[in-house]
């Protein structure tokens, strides 16, 4: 139990800057996610929380107090690896009592300590085993024990799913959720799995080039993502990036998209309502995000009602059913868009059907700076 | 070993089988080549001098007589001492432990510090550390010989231990450390998390997954000690030599008739800890070698 604040943290390797200046703070609990592709600076971030890092500047705190210059057993830290990292040459049991023996606790206690961590992750008939005897998701469990029996402050994941295969892995991520639901404590979670971080996450860091891009809890960086960068990485099917110009028809503010900017989809907003915006921006290039959600076959019922749904005509070019939805590309204007419509929508390849796109949901970009606006 | 053969397809035809034949025969002939001189001592160390000359030389024993091997262990004159082979047995094996427990020590510590904590040149170290085991042995003579001098061991087995751990660091630390490179990091991370220092991890963690390395280490170092004549005949004086030097010095001792089956016996006494060696651990040493290459 323990707040955890990253002030102003940069590592250099050489003249090689992998964490250009992060600034994180969590609450007491608080489940963070650190998301990115490798090579973001996500891990070293997590190892110089741990102290297996030296911090090039900056400081981290656990708890108010600063931990630069801490070893690692002194941070009341723990970690579990991607690799899991159990000792070969012992019992399970072993593995998980092993940093109580090295804090000197007796047989005794280590025991009690050990069958009441095995109770908790339903590994006490495996006590006795060694590493090589046991799967995957049983490694998985242990290397959480060993964690867990220490009682720490803060947990540190490394991709502690991605060895395990696609199943295993969401039965484990629903667990670590349970896990800390129970517990309570906070956890940092390094990944690079968008899935991983949305389900588990209280709010998540998404990392580029170290970098981090955006610090919000996980459906806002969903809804309002702070550039395109977070707006592709994020769902999938990715966003849909639309060219387009912003403008006025009438008393509507809305983007004219596609072939000579010939459709134009009105946004909810008017200019009155964002005068300051719409002075700058009118008549410039904008980039429209669209979640393929957001775009669904046209419903008068539900369109009738409200005036953020832009009805467009398109062509259907490509259908890929998934079962739940089905995955459509569309031709919005000459530009390729991906919807997901639900299976009961007949249309058919090659067609022209009506869509609508709900203008609400919709983000801007700037096409140079690729931020929101 | 069974497993090992029955991965390969069966033998199909009269063609396939005549050459699994012909395999065998060239299989035999070798081992025939590489065991007749070791048959040749035991048998000649076991006649008696009136059948040596009597007799044609690959001939087995008429009768096992062990008078040559008793005399070679403990009557036999090397030089002047005719105390036989004994004491310079035990003298090798005064040197030879000490040698190998503490080379294979310091390997491995070298090896972990190499691979698991690097520090800044630790690549440069281990190049030079590895250059060490390309010097040939008759290179260092003389500046060992000057620094046993300075340090007050020369002429002694605690020198003669010293110049071996010396010399056989540079092999033991490059066999731990490239079996050190294949643990994973992640471990000594874990551990250090877990509490445990520098060498709590060498002692709980890598020294009991290093088996196999260890056996290799052992093995080699025990063959090169106890086989090395050059610094045991450099850097010893006359009692503390050991039993290399010994042999050398019984079987050119001549006075009147030469005793062939003496000489054999003394050259199977000094020849048998590192056969009984290979034989004991020798299949240990073929899985230490390939250890790493497939990973069971």
């Amino acid at each position: 139990m323990a707040t955890l604040s990253i002030n102003n943290v940069r590592k250099q390797y050489g003249a090689v800057e992998v964490l250009k200046g992060i600034d994180l703070t969590l609450a007491d609990g608080e489940f963070l996610v650190l998301l990115g592709p490798s090579g973001c600076g996500k891990s070293t971030l997590l190892n110089m929380i741990a102290g297996l890092e030296t911090i090039s500047a900056g400081e981290i705190r656990i708890d108010q107090r600063v931990v630069n210059g801490v070893h690692p057993k002194d941070r009341d830290i723990a970690m579990v690896f991607q690799s899991y990292a159990l000792y070969p040459n012992m019992t399970v049991a072993r593995n998980i009592g092993f940093s109580l023996e090295m804090r000197g606790q007796s047989k005794a206690e280590r025991d009690t300590a050990v069958r009441r961590v095995a109770k908790l992750l339903q590994i006490e008939h495996l006590l006795d085993r060694k590493p090589a005897q046991l799967s995957g998701g049983q490694r998985q469990r242990v290397a959480m024990g060993r964690a867990l029996v220490r009682d720490p402050k803060i947990f540190l994941f490394d991709e502690p799913l991605s060895n395990l295969d696609a199943k295993l892995r969401v039965d484990m991520r629903t667990e670590i959720k349970k896990l800390h639901q129970r517990l309570g404590t906070t956890v940092v979670y390094v990944t690079h799995d968008q899935i991983e971080a949305m389900t588990l996450a209280s709010r998540i860091a998404i990392m580029k080039e170290g970098v981090v891009q955006q610090f919000a809890p996980p459906q806002e960086v969903y809804e309002r993502p702070a550039n395109m960068y977070v707006a592709g990485f994020i769902g999938s099917p990715t966003m849909n990036f639309v060219r387009g110009t912003l403008s006025a028809e009438g008393d509507r503010l809305g983007v004219s998209v596609g072939r000579d900017r010939g459709l134009f989809l009105p946004l909810p907003e008017t200019p009155d309502q964002a005068p300051d915006q719409a002075g700058h921006w009118l008549g410039q290039e904008v980039i429209l995000g669209i979640r393929p959600e957001a775009v669904t076959c046209h419903d008068p019922a539900a369109a009738a009602g409200n005036p953020a749904l832009a009805r467009v005509s398109c062509r259907v070019d490509v259908l890929e059913p998934t079962g739940a939805d089905t995955i459509t590309y569309i031709q919005l204007n000459g530009q390729e868009v991906v919807a997901r419509i639900k299976p009961s929508d007949r249309v058919t390849e090659g067609a022209t059907a009506d869509f609508m796109i709900d203008m609400a949901r919709a983000n801007l970009f700037d096409p140079k700076t690729e931020q929101r606006i | 070993m069974s497993s090992l053969t029955s991965a390969l397809p069966p033998a199909q035809g009269t063609g396939a089988r005549l050459a699994r034949w012909g395999l065998y025969l060239i299989l035999a002939l070798f081992a025939a080549y590489y065991l007749l001189p070791l048959l040749l001592m035991i048998a000649t160390s076991f006649k008696s001098p009136e059948e040596i000359r009597t007799g044609s030389l690959l001939s087995l024993p008429r009768e096992l007589s062990l008078d040559a091997w008793s005399y070679a262990w403990n009557r036999a004159c090397i030089g002047a001492d005719c105390r036989g082979m004994a004491p310079y047995f035990l003298n090798s094996v005064a040197i030879v432990v000490p040698s190998v427990v503490l080379s294979t020590l310091f390997g491995a510590l070298n090896g972990y510090a190499l691979t698991k904590w690097r520090f800044r040149g630790a690549n440069i170290v281990f190049a030079m550390i590895l250059f060490g085991s390309f010097l040939p042995s008759q290179v260092i003579l003389l500046p060992m010989a000057r620094t046993l001098g300075v340090l007050g061991l020369a002429g002694s087995t605690g020198g003669l231990v010293l110049v071996h751990v010396v010399y056989g660091l540079a092999f033991t630390t490059l066999f731990f450390r490239n079996y050190y490179v294949s643990i994973p990091d992640d471990l000594v991370k874990a551990a250090t998390i877990d509490g445990a220092g520098f060498f709590q991890i060498f002692t709980k963690i890598m020294l009991p997954l290093s088996l196999p390395i260890l056996v290799v280490t052992i093995i080699w170092q025990f063959t090169q000690i106890w086989n090395d004549f050059l610094f045991g005949a450099s850097f010893a004086a006359g009692g503390a030599q050991p039993v290399t030097v010994a042999l050398n010095n019984l079987v050119n001792t001549t006075t009147g008739v030469k005793q062939y089956n003496v000489d054999m016996a003394a050259a199977m006494i000094a020849g048998l800890p590192t056969l009984v060696v290979y034989v004991l651990a020798g299949k240990y040493f073929i899985r230490g070698l390939t250890a790493g290459s497939v990973k069971g």
